[in-house]
């Protein structure tokens, strides 16, 4: 089922050369874990235009990560095809076309290194051993770090970070490297309300300063209700497609294969319960994300 | 002091010296690799690699490999035996550790566990079959486990100098992709680093420098060698240039200070050595707790109180 069926307008494309090619083309994309029986991505079709957002919400286990593993080249789909800006998704990967937000539990944050030097790292691995980063590459660093509101605390060692503060320093080093699709995976786990609101206001300020094509998967309304043109659900398929203003507990009953009315008085009020659904089919290659009280 | 006595008596310094040099080459080779070491923590899998090395000692002794004689080439096939075994354990942990978080830590325990047991089987079946042939006895098991100075000759001092350069090379040249991956290793990945590259190259570092620790510190106290330094340079800074520093100061100390405790006392050196290590760790520990303490003292009153507290 492809999810452009109904795009609703699309932010207009700030590179007109690109505009033919989408910025996220999967088509009839299916995966399957090695000694799984059932597949872990189901004939998933999915078109991301330039300089759209689109949320992706679904259940643990329901393929999210697997997904986002296909969309960066990590894993190869069995069949079905996905091309990024017109290339395959590896070698957007390598090429920095692809910027890629993970969730924040995976960092060692016992490493001792400063924000600044955490943000820099894709930047710098391409330099040769014997040359120090340019000039102009720390000053990408420096202005990515002001897009995210990181200036202030860039030179605090990462273990001192809070959650939010974090988080604007993973996005810092993606779009560092210039990007033009950026990838966010459960951006919201361990992250307060208030962080919340300022996750979304700065992911916004982002998209309209450069205009990038923004995916974000989450298992949590709060972070797509917040900042996305479209939302897609999914649960091994994707389920339905629709406007944040069309989250309506019908659909995600559906993706979440409950029925949440009980749950849901008004799923914007009280958005939280959703974090607590889990796919009774539960995967376990599916990393767990548990949610973190708040830092 | 029998130190200097060790050092300055031309009867006594052509054999104190190459141990010396030895000791400082391989503080410096751990203490480079261990800020690595106790981030990743690794500190579990270098203890499964150097009980490998064990096994590994068994094996070359069994096959009549013994290293004695003190030349170049029987050291180089002693230790390319046992860095053999010790790559060849490694591989099977991550091999049998790969799929899930949980199996990493079962693997490694049985893998340390079978090493120990074959090498302990070997070393007796050498031991029995060099009396047979009239071969040089292996060494005990004892001198495996917790290290001999006597072992250490002109030739380990210069294999452990060739390691230590072997590692620094490295370092240098992907400080970048290591300090990334050892960071955030999926994010490395999802940034087009061939993770499983440094990982190997990172085990194949570890291995190099606990074979040539082993002479020293043993097997079972190697691992001091490659954790205690980046630990105590841990509770100390949180700036990568100082841990590096701090790190190699606290391994080339508490070398130095546990040859000259051993030399003066006539105390086991790898026992000693550790010992003095450890003493700094708790030393670092006492001193970072009091500038933690002071610090809030300084920010007054109401102030948070771990640093993780402070929100955006």
């Amino acid at each position: 089922m492809s999810v452009n069926a109904d795009v609703p307008d699309a932010a207009p494309s700030r590179l007109p050369h690109m505009a033919d090619s989408p910025a996220i083309d999967a088509i009839g994309v299916t995966f399957t874990y090695p000694g799984q029986s059932r597949p872990a991505v189901d004939r998933v079709s999915l078109r991301v235009e330039i300089g759209e957002r689109l949320g992706i919400l679904g259940p643990n286990g329901g393929g999210k990560s697997t997904l986002l593993k296909l969309v960066l080249g990590l894993l190869r789909p069995d069949s079905g095809s996905i091309s990024i800006l017109g290339q395959t998704a590896r070698s957007a990967r390598e090429s920095g076309v692809v910027g890629y937000v993970p969730q924040r539990i995976e960092a060692q944050l016992s490493f001792p290194i400063s924000a600044r030097q955490a943000a820099s790292m894709p930047v710098a691995r391409a330099v040769p051993p014997w040359r120090p980063l340019a000039q102009e590459a720390r000053a990408r660093v420096d202005r990515s770090l002001e897009l995210v509101g990181a200036s202030s605390f860039a030179d605090h060692p990462v273990g001192s970070l809070s959650g939010g503060q974090l988080q604007r320093i993973m996005i810092a080093r993606a779009i560092a490297c210039g990007p033009r699709v950026l990838l966010l995976d459960e951006p919201t786990v361990g992250i307060d309300v208030a962080g919340q609101q300022r996750f979304s206001d700065m992911l916004k300020g982002l998209h309209e300063s450069l205009g990038l094509a923004i995916v974000i998967v989450s298992h949590d309304i709060r972070a797509i209700a917040a900042g996305c043109d479209r939302v897609a659900c999914l649960n091994r398929t994707l389920h339905s497609h629709t406007a944040p203003q069309g989250l309506t507990p019908q659909v995600l009953a559906e993706v979440f294969s409950h029925d949440l009315r009980g749950a849901f008085g008004d799923v914007h009020v009280d958005a939280h319960a959703a974090s607590d659904c889990h796919d009774p089919s539960h995967h376990h290659h599916e990393h767990a994300h548990p949610t973190e009280p708040p830092a | 002091m029998k130190t200097i006595r060790y050092l300055t008596d031309p009867a006594l310094a052509p054999v104190f010296w190459p141990i010396v040099l030895a000791a400082v080459a391989i503080a410096l080779t751990c203490a480079l690799l261990s800020p690595i070491v106790v981030t990743r923590r690794l500190a579990f899998v270098g203890q499964g690699v150097s009980h490998a090395a064990f096994g590994g000692v068994g094996l070359a002794y069994a096959l009549g490999i013994t290293g004695v004689g003190g030349t170049l080439a029987s050291e180089l096939s002693l230790l390319g035996v046992v860095l053999a075994f010790c790559l060849i354990a490694a591989l099977v942990m991550a091999r049998l550790g790969r799929d899930r978080a949980g199996d990493a830590d079962t693997a490694i325990g049985v893998v340390l566990v079978a090493a120990m047991a074959v090498g302990f089987l070997l070393l007796q079946v050498a031991g029995e079959r060099a009396v047979a042939l009239g071969r040089p006895k292996p060494p005990s098991v004892e001198a495996v486990l917790f290290g001999s100075l006597t072992s250490i000759g002109p030739v380990d001092a210069a294999i452990a100098g060739a390691v230590l350069a072997v590692v620094l090379v490295a370092a240098w040249l992907w400080r970048r992709p290591a300090v990334f991956w050892a960071f955030d290793e999926p994010a490395a990945e999802a940034f087009g680093l061939r993770v499983h590259l440094i990982r190997d190259g990172v085990m194949l570092l570890l291995a190099l420098s606990i074979v040539t620790t082993m002479r020293l510190a043993g097997v079972i106290l190697a691992t001091a060698m490659l954790v205690l330094p980046g630990a105590i340079a841990l509770r100390l800074s949180r700036r990568l240039g100082p841990v590096m520093v701090l790190s190699v100061g606290a391994g080339l100390v508490g070398t130095l200070a546990g040859l000259v405790l051993s030399f003066e006392q006539g105390l086991q050196t790898g026992p000693s050595i550790v010992g003095v290590l450890i003493v700094l760790l708790v030393g670092s520990a006492l001193s970072a707790r009091l500038s933690h303490g002071r610090a809030l003292a300084a920010a007054g009153p109401g102030a948070p109180t771990t640093p993780r507290e402070t929100n955006a």
